[in-house]
C-alpha cells in the first residue's frame, strides 16, 4: 500500500536518502530502525510532502507527488511527529478532534472516532479539557498518537514514539499500540525507532535505514541495531 | 489643565485610539500569521476612506438616508479586503513567503507606493469630505463638553466589538482555530490536513478588511487626503511594535495608550503631538524589546 521508488532527498545540500526503495503491505506493522540521522524522519516527512525529493512514493497505487501535502492526511494518513507538535492554544481534545474537523467528518463520525481514540488511550479522556501546552512530554506523545488515530484510517506513522518516555509510560504506550492493533487489523503502521528491542514483540517486519539507504532487517536477534 | 480640558483630551484620545486600533489589529494579525510586515496596510486604510467618502457622497446626493453610511462602510471594507487584499496575497505575497524579511518588506512597500499613485489616479488630489454618518448621530453632552456621538460612543464600541469578535472568531470557529494552528506550527498544521495557503489568504483578507473598515469609519471624521495612508501605517506600526508583534489585546491597550498620549500632547505640548507616539514606542522598546505584551519567542496570536 506504500511504496518508495528510487527516493532521493537532499536537505541543505546533504543527501539524506539515497535511491531508497521499499514496499509496505496493507496491515503490516513495520519497524523502521536505524541510528539517529539515518533518515528515518526524512522518510516519513517525505510521505507527508515536507521534503524536496526525487523518485516516487506510491500510496494505494497513487503517486503522492500529485497530491498536495495538506490533502494527504485526507487519504487516511495519520502522522505523529517525534516532538509531538501539539497546538498549545487548544485543549487536548481539540487537538485530537481537529484533523477530523479539517477533513469535514460528520458529527457522528467525529464522536465515533473520538470514542475509539479514548478506548485505546483512556488516559486522554481524563486530560481532555486541559490545555495541550500544559501536558508533560510523555503525555504529549499520547495526545499526538490520539491525533494521528483520528485521521489515520489507512496508515499511521509514528516517529520515535518511545524517545524520551519514562519506562512506565513507554509500557503504557506499547499497550496502547497493541490495543490499536487488536481493534483495527487492517491499518498499516510504520514506527521509527533507534532501539529495535522496543519493537521486537510488536512489529512484524523491520526496515533498516543506514546512511540514507534501506535494507530488510530482522527484529529477532537485534544485530541490526546500529 | 482644568477638568474639561482633561476630559476633552481623554475623549479625543479614545476616539482616535479606536481608529488606530482597527488598523493596527489587522497589521498585527497579518504579522502574527504570515510573518510579513505589510506596509501596504496603510493603503487599505486610505482606499477604505476614499471609497466610503466618494460612494457615500453619491448615495447621499441621490437623497438616501445618511444611516446607509454604516452598511456602506462594511461593504467597502469587505470589498477592499477581498478584491485588493485577496489579489495582492495571491499574486504577490504568496511568492515571497519563503524569502527573507527585508525583501518582503520591500515588496509590500512597493505595493504601498503603487497604491498611493492609484489613489491619485482614481480620486485626484483634492480632499474629500463626507461626514453624513457623523452628523446623523448628533452630539452628546458629557461633563459639560459637547462631543459627537459617533466619535465618543460609536467608534469605541465598534473597536471593542471588533476586538471581542476577532477573539471569538479565532477561539471558537473552525476557521479561526485553523489560523491559530497554522500560526503556531505550519508543518504540524499541514500534517493534519490544514491547507496553510488558504489560511494565509483568509488571514490577509480579514486583516486588509479591518484596515479598510478603519479608513471607512475615519472618513466621516476627517477630510480624506493624499498621504493619510502613510501617516496611519507609521502610527499603527508604532502601536504594533509597542504592543509586541502579533498581540491582539495588546494592540488594543497600546492603541489606547498612544491615542491618549497623542491627545494629551495636543493640549499640553502641541509641538510634540507628532512625536509622542514614537517617544512612547522608543521608551517601551528600550526597556522591553519584545514589546509591552510580547513573548520573547513563541508565535501566538
Amino acid at each position: 500500500m506504500l511504496e518508495f521508488r528510487d527516493v532521493t532527498v537532499f536537505l541543505g545540500g546533504v543527501r539524506i536518502l539515497r535511491n531508497v526503495n521499499f514496499h509496505v503491505n496493507q496491515a503490516d506493522t513495520v519497524a523502521m530502525i536505524g541510528p539517529n540521522g539515518a533518515g528515518k524522519t526524512t522518510a516519513l516527512r517525505s510521505v507527508m510532502g515536507f521534503t524536496r525529493m526525487t523518485g516516487e512514493i506510491l500510496f494505494d497505487g497513487r503517486e503522492l507527488s500529485t497530491i498536495a501535502p495538506a490533502r494527504r492526511p485526507g487519504l487516511g494518513i495519520g502522522y505523529a511527529h517525534e516532538d509531538r507538535r501539539l497546538f498549545s492554544a487548544f485543549t487536548v481534545e481539540e487537538n485530537i478532534v481537529m484533523p477530523g474537523q479539517v477533513a469535514k467528518f460528520s458529527a457522528a463520525e467525529l464522536a465515533h472516532k473520538l470514542g475509539r481514540v479514548y478506548e485505546i488511550l483512556p488516559e486522554l479522556r481524563e486530560m481532555a479539557r486541559r490545555p495541550a501546552g500544559s501536558v508533560s512530554g510523555g503525555q504529549g506523545k499520547m495526545v499526538a498518537l490520539g491525533r494521528a488515530l483520528m485521521i489515520g484510517s489507512r496508515l499511521i506513522m509514528l516517529d520515535e514514539p518511545f524517545q524520551g518516555l519514562a519506562p512506565a509510560l513507554a509500557r503504557r504506550y506499547s499497550e496502547a499500540l497493541r490495543a490499536l492493533r487488536d481493534q483495527d487489523r487492517e491499518v498499516t503502521l510504520i514506527i521509527t525507532e533507534s532501539n529495535p528491542k522496543l519493537l521486537r514483540k510488536f512489529a512484524d517486519r523491520a526496515l533498516v535505514l543506514e546512511r540514507g539507504e534501506v535494507r530488510e532487517g530482522s527484529l529477532s536477534d537485534g544485530k541490526d541495531a546500529a | 489643565m482644568n477638568t474639561q480640558l482633561f476630559a476633552l483630551a481623554i475623549f479625543d484620545g479614545v476616539a482616535y485610539a479606536a481608529l488606530v486600533f482597527l488598523v493596527a489589529v489587522g497589521l498585527t494579525l497579518i504579522f502574527g500569521v504570515l510573518q510579513i510586515l505589510n506596509v501596504a496596510h496603510g493603503s487599505f486604510y486610505a482606499i477604505g476612506a476614499y471609497a466610503t467618502a466618494s460612494l457615500g457622497g453619491m448615495v447621499f446626493a441621490a437623497g438616501f438616508s445618511p444611516y446607509l453610511a454604516f452598511p456602506l462602510m462594511l461593504i467597502v471594507a469587505v470589498l477592499v479586503g477581498i478584491a485588493l487584499g485577496g489579489l495582492i496575497e495571491q499574486f504577490l505575497l504568496k511568492r515571497i513567503y519563503v524569502k527573507e524579511g527585508a525583501l518582503q518588506l520591500l515588496v509590500t512597500f512597493a505595493v504601498f507606493m503603487i497604491l498611493e499613485d492609484v489613489q491619485r489616479l482614481v480620486w485626484g488630489v483634492q480632499p474629500y469630505f463626507e461626514s453624513s454618518a457623523l452628523q446623523a448621530l448628533g452630539n452628546i453632552k458629557v461633563l459639560g463638553i459637547t462631543y459627537t456621538v459617533y466619535q465618543l460612543i460609536v467608534l469605541p464600541c465598534i473597536a471593542l466589538a471588533v476586538l471581542i469578535c476577532l477573539r471569538l472568531f479565532l477561539r471558537r470557529t473552525l476557521s479561526g482555530k485553523l489560523i491559530l494552528a497554522v500560526t503556531e506550527d505550519r508543518e504540524a498544521a499541514t500534517s493534519i490536513g490544514i491547507d496553510a495557503d488558504r489560511v494565509y489568504l483568509l488571514t490577509f483578507i480579514v486583516g486588509a478588511a479591518l484596515a479598510a473598515f478603519g479608513g471607512a469609519l475615519a472618513s466621516a471624521t476627517t477630510s480624506v487626503v493624499p498621504g493619510m495612508g502613510a501617516d496611519m501605517i507609521v502610527l499603527s506600526f508604532a502601536v504594533v511594535a509597542t504592543a509586541g508583534l502579533g498581540q491582539i489585546e495588546g494592540a488594543a491597550l497600546t492603541a489606547l495608550l498612544i491615542g491618549l498620549g497623542r491627545s494629551f500632547a495636543v493640549y499640553l505640548m502641541p509641538e510634540l503631538q507628532v512625536l509622542v507616539p514614537y517617544l512612547i514606542m522608543l521608551l517601551v522598546l528600550l526597556v522591553r524589546p519584545q514589546g509591552l505584551f510580547g513573548i520573547a519567542q513563541a508565535r501566538k496570536i
